[in-house]
């Protein structure tokens, strides 16, 4: 049923890529990286010189002759004249010349000024790829210096993985949408993670709970009013009473959360529910919460009534278990108890509150006043079966704790 | 066990000789690497030249630099000349291509080899252990 099927592996950055390695590679890049620069301070000299060039030949056919001082052997000059100024011996390349005027002359330094911006230009693109690289080499190490540890967690079908997380933890999650959580406490990175779950799973739920609500609506009612009455109770506890209503094998509460997931095994539940729940807090109840969306959605559950319950336990769970803090979520949050607590259709409503994320964030403080009000209401607002709830859901309790 | 030592010896002198043709190897393809970048930049640049020796007219003078003459050619010449210097350039080039290949194939297998001769000592080494 609800095994948890928990597929992950936890590596540590390190492994993947060792320290002396990571700084090695980022010393050949920084390496390559001054060699393209290097080369680009060649290019560009060579740019520089070629313009200035270009000035002198179209400047010399001024003049019909120009005075100048010739240079002659190593250290010497002589005054000199400068003819046939419009006359050049331009080097073709590979010890080619050829006889050309300025005009010709400047158009092939011009030809050469071109080729050379290219080569310029793939220097650039090259230098620039190899500072990507740089900075992701950078990056890594600083991460393996952290001593980061990669975590996946591999979603199956009827069960959620949760992972512990140890202190400075790199979290990753294909199965949730999340973003990588550098965050010591383990507990925030859950949090939000179940809250993205939780919206999730509403989702899911509505969509299943619109199917069923309608056909079963005298048993989900019963089962609901003594669902809702033995999970206010738990989540007083902060027990994770979401893993009772996992008893369609929805969820699989990862280890603290772990519950037994049959329908009538509400007893050894909530036994576990109040040991295990006393260690997480809303960590826990989020992760049923969002947890029961999933089954939803995806049909595990045995039957119709099993949807029922698992929305009124929703709103239920995430009362007691959230210390959010949303004024408006309260009157919501009541409406659908009541609302859960009075007929089974409700189930269908109390999931449209459920759809907006904040439903659970108001749901979640209020819970427990709402609880303690509600049980009142629903003992005289229920029928006969809710009479009997609250010595139901006490009679649990004891159980539980014994 | 003295036999056992000096086969380890042999083992070990074996390892010696593959690792210095390893490095001649490794030195080759250095070689082959260098030559090959020039060819390169020379074929590049005859190639501007044929460039530019198109866009001469049919009567301008073309020079050729021999040492410390430069003689006047043909421009005809001239571009017959150049068009031969870069097929041949490329038949060079595509000739260090194969035998680069070669080269690499045959330091592939020399490091294998070496691999296991290294194997082979360390079981020795082993095996004189726990004897």
């Amino acid at each position: 049923m609800g095994k948890p099927e928990v597929k992950g592996t936890v590596t540590s950055l390190s492994s993947v890529f060792p320290p002396e390695e990571m700084q090695k590679a980022a010393k050949m890049v920084e390496g390559k990286l001054s060699e393209k620069q290097n080369e680009m301070n060649q290019l560009k000299e060579f740019i520089a010189d070629n313009t200035s060039l270009i000035n002198l030949v179209q400047k010399l056919p001024d003049e019909l002759h120009h005075d100048i001082m010739v240079p002659f052997g190593k250290a010497a000059f002589f005054p000199g004249r400068l003819i046939h100024t419009n006359e050049f011996l331009v080097l073709l390349g590979e010890s080619y010349y050829a006889d050309r005027t300025a005009k010709q002359t400047v158009e092939i330094l011009k030809r050469r000024g071109k080729s050379l911006m290219s080569k310029v230009d793939a220097l650039k693109a090259e230098m620039q790829d190899l500072k990507a690289e740089a900075s992701f080499f950078d990056s890594t190490a600083s991460e393996v210096a952290d001593d980061l540890v990669e975590i996946r967690e591999y979603e199956e079908d009827n069960s959620t993985e949760r992972v512990s997380q140890s202190g400075p933890v790199e979290l990753e999650s294909p199965s949730v949408a999340e973003a990588d959580n550098k965050v010591s406490a383990s507990e925030d990175d859950e949090y939000a993670r179940l809250m993205s779950r939780l919206e999730e799973l509403e989702k899911e739920e509505l969509a299943a709970e619109d199917e069923d609500a309608n056909a079963n609506a005298t048993e989900t009612e019963t089962d609901s009013d003594e669902d809702e009455l033995t999970e206010a109770a738990f989540h007083r506890k902060k027990v994770e009473g979401y893993s009772s209503l996992d008893h369609n094998q929805r969820y699989l509460v990862s280890q603290p959360r772990k519950q037994l997931q049959q329908s009538k095994g509400k007893d050894p539940m909530n036994e576990e529910m109040s040991t295990t729940y006393n260690h997480q807090d809303l960590t826990n109840q989020l992760a049923c919460t969002g947890l029961t969306a999933e089954p939803v959605t995806k049909g595990n559950y045995g039957g119709e009534i099993s949807r029922g319950r698992i929305v009124h336990q929703d709103t239920k769970m995430l009362n007691p278990p959230v210390n959010a803090s949303v004024p408006s979520e309260k009157t919501s949050l009541k409406q659908i108890i009541h609302d859960s607590s009075r007929n089974e259709k409700p189930v269908q409503t109390p999931k449209s509150e459920f759809d907006s994320s904040k439903a659970f964030t108001g749901s979640i403080i209020e819970h427990t006043e709402n609880l303690e009000k509600k049980l009142p209401e629903q003992k005289t607002t229920s029928s006969q079966s809710s009479d009997s709830k609250p010595s139901k859901p006490v009679s649990r309790f004891k159980m539980q704790r014994k | 066990m003295s036999s056992s030592s000096t086969a380890l010896r042999e083992l070990q002198r074996d390892l010696e000789n593959k690792a210095n043709d390893l490095s001649k190897l490794q030195k080759d393809i250095a070689k082959n690497h260098q030559v090959r970048k020039k060819y390169t930049i020379q074929l590049g640049e005859n190639e501007l030249v044929l460039k530019e020796l198109d866009l001469l007219n049919e009567d301008a003078n073309v020079y050729k630099l021999i040492g410390p003459v430069l003689v006047k050619q043909d421009l005809a010449e001239a571009n017959a000349n150049v068009r031969k210097r870069i097929e041949y350039i490329s038949a060079e080039l595509k000739r260090l291509d194969g035998s680069l290949q070669d080269l690499e194939e045959k330091q592939h297998s020399k490091r294998e080899a070496i691999l296991k001769v290294q194997q082979r000592i360390q079981s020795h080494q082993a095996g004189k252990a726990k004897a």
